[in-house]
This record gives C-alpha cells, structure tokens and sequence, in this order.
C-alpha cells in the first residue's frame, strides 16, 4: 500500500469546449497489484463519478483502455502502477485523436483507415467443399506477430507521421494490410494495393519505430510496413 | 488546381534510397581521394586542381551534385508533404523547389565541367 498522486487530463465539452482541457489531481492510496485501471476505476466509485475513461475487459484483450500513462502509450488494464516507477503519474487520452470527453477519444477517422485496408480475408476460388482453407504451418507462422492486434490504437496515436498528416493510414491499419496480404489463402493484394500504395500509405513512414515502442502487445508495424513495401515493390519492378 | 501526381510517392520513396546509397559511396571515396583520409593530406590548389581537371572526377562530381541536390530537395518535398496539406500550396512549393534545384545544378555545372588547372 503506497499513495500516489495521479494528473489526470479533463476535458468537459459542455464546460471546457474552447479549451485545451485541465489537468485535476487525485491522492489515490493503491493497493498491492493495482494497475492503472484499478486505479481509474477506484476514482470514478469512490472519489469523482465524473471521470470518464474507456473499459471492457480489464484483462488486455479488448482494447478499450489505450491511453498515454507519464508519456508513453499502453492498456491501462496492463499497467501495474509498482512498474511505473514513478509516485507521480501523469494520465492522458491518446494524441493525435480528437477528445471526447476526459480519456475518451474519438477512434471513427482510425476505423476509416482500418476499413479502407480491407481487413479482411479476400477469396476468389471457391473453398474445398469437404473442410475449411487449410494453411501449411509455415505459412501459418507468418502471421505471427501480426493477428495479436486489439485495435487499441496505441500506435498510431504515437506515430508523428501519422500527427502531421491525418490522412496517413498508420501503422495499425498497415500492419492489418500486413496481415491479410501475408495469408497465403488471401486472393486480395491487387484490390488492397490500390490503398497502401498511395502517398498516405506506405511510402509515407518515416520509420520512427515510435509504433513498436508504443504497442501494448509488442507487435511491430514498422516491420509489417517493410513487408508491404516489398511487396509493392516486387509488384512494380 | 489540382496537382497532378501518379506514383503515390513511390519514386520519391525510391530515389531517396537510391541517391542516399550512392551518397554514402561518393562520399567515401571523396573523403579517401580529396582529403586523402585517414591519414590526411595536402589540399593545395597545385595538388587539387590537376585533379579537378580530369575528365573522370567531372562525371564524379557531376554525380555528386546531382545525388546530392535531388536527395536534398527530395528530402524536403517529403517533409513537406508531411507538413502542407493545400493541395496548391503543395504544387507551388513543388515548383519553387523544381526551379531551385535547375539553378543550383546550372550553377554547379558552370563550376565543374569548364575547370582548367
Ligand atoms: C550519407 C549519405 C546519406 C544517406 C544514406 C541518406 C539517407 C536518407 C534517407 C534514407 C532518407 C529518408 C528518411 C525518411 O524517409 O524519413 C533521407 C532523408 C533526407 N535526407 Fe538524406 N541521406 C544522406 C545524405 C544527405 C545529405 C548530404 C543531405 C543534404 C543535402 C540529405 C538531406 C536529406 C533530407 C532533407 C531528407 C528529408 C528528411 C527526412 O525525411 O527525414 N541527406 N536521407
Ligand atoms: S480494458 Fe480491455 S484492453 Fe484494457
């Protein structure tokens, strides 16, 4: 049991439409084990109702806790406060979004993105009539690395290309391009390549790695995006 | 007016790469032959100037100002396009920087092929 003083950013838009938002402090006496969802959670029973915060599943499946904990992105739900390090900690929602309210987050231009990549598997010869597509294991392990992604939007919140040029589909939605495009039951590269290959696709990274640094579930787009480019490049030359 | 562009920054992505490659071979012979690197020498005009008069360190040169002033300016039509989201903004700065580099490759070149010791 230790206290902690948690900043937390508010933002009010019938109070503070105008405004950058405010920052309203909380003495929070944590328990053993408490991640930062506990903590947020703790707050808005026990001290301030009006804290407003994204939750499902409090277990880092869901996605829904993506938020920028004494600077760097990550789940709140898999955030221990110990392993923070710090007595303060400061707690914003993810940059590069619009604020809805306190730590929510508008996610409707990151879903544009992700349903303009097609994420989803694309087949043109019918399936074999007796089973399902089966998928050599090789091919299988391909994927890894990639299908772990809950759409939390820690990446591309954290990427500054993505800052500067809203239009840019991010590593999220290009590392479930990735996904799709390395299946090898997928038959649909030539209709996503039309998307990716664009200046607000894969051309447009800088290679930051800010992505990787960023994922809660240790995935890396900056890779996947690699991966495309070589891809659209095999296509070209 | 609209800003006509086909490739989707693919060349743009491409030749960075490529001219950045070939920055980084230009250079290192620069270095070892101009300034007879690691062991340093030395750059009087008498010692440079034959040199600069061959026809094999014009193309050099030559090739240097290219790589290096399309890498540059590339460079920072990238950054822009990062930046600047007008579309006609985007084409005038695209033409500023077409015509900056023409006069630096024109200035350049006057520099280097006509060179006599
Ligand atoms: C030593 C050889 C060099 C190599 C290997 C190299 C490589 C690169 C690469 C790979 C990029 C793209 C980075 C990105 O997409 O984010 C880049 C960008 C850039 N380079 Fe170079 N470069 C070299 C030398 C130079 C020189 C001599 C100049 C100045 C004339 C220069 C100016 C720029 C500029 C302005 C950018 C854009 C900035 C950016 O995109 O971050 N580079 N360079
Ligand atoms: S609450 Fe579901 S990932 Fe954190």
């Amino acid at each position: 049991m230790a206290e902690y003083l948690f900043r937390i950013f508010r933002y009010d838009p019938e109070k503070d439409e105008g405004t950058k938002g405010r920052v309203q402090e909380y003495k929070v006496d944590v328990q053993e084990g408490w991640t930062l969802l506990d903590v947020l959670v703790h707050i808005k029973w026990f001290m301030d109702g009006t804290l407003t915060f994204r939750r499902a599943c409090s277990h880092g499946i869901c996605g829904s806790c993506g938020m920028t904990i004494n600077g760097k992105n990550g789940l709140a739900c898999e955030t221990q406060i110990k392993d923070l390090g710090t007595q303060v900690i400061t707690v914003e929602p993810l940059r590069g979004f619009r604020v809805i309210k306190d730590l929510v987050v508008d996610m409707e231009p990151f879903y544009d993105k992700l349903y303009a990549v097609k994420p989803y598997l694309i087949t043109y010869t019918p399936p074999p009539s007796d089973r399902e597509r089966l998928q050599s294991p090789e091919d299988r392990k391909l994927l890894d690395g990639k299908y772990e992604c809950l759409l939390c939007g820690c990446c591309t919140s954290s990427c500054p290309t993505y800052w500067a040029d809203k239009d840019f589909l991010g590593p999220c939605a290009l590392l479930k391009a990735a996904k799709f495009s390395l299946d090898s039951r997928d038959e649909g590269w030539a209709e996503r390549v039309n998307v990716i290959d664009d200046k607000h696709g894969i051309w447009r990274c800088h290679t930051i790695f800010n992505c990787v640094e960023a994922c809660p579930k240790d995935l890396n787009p900056t890779k996947a995006i690699v991966e495309l480019r070589r891809m659209a490049l095999r296509g070209r030359l | 007016m609209k800003f006509p562009r086909t490739s989707g920054g693919f060349y743009a992505w491409l030749f960075q790469r490529l001219t950045g490659i070939l920055l980084v071979i230009l250079l290192l012979i620069h270095f070892a032959v101009t300034h007879n690197l690691p062991k340093g020498g030395t750059l009087t005009y008498a010692v440079v100037a034959p040199r600069l008069a061959t026809a094999t360190w014009k193309v050099f040169d030559l090739m240097f100002l290219v790589c290096a002033l399309f890498h540059g300016l590339n460079g920072v039509w990238m950054v822009i396009q990062d930046y600047v989201h007008s579309e006609t903004a985007q084409m005038w700065i695209y033409y500023g920087l077409c015509t900056l580099g023409l006069i630096l490759l024109i200035l350049g070149a006057i520099t280097v092929i006509p060179f006599k010791a």
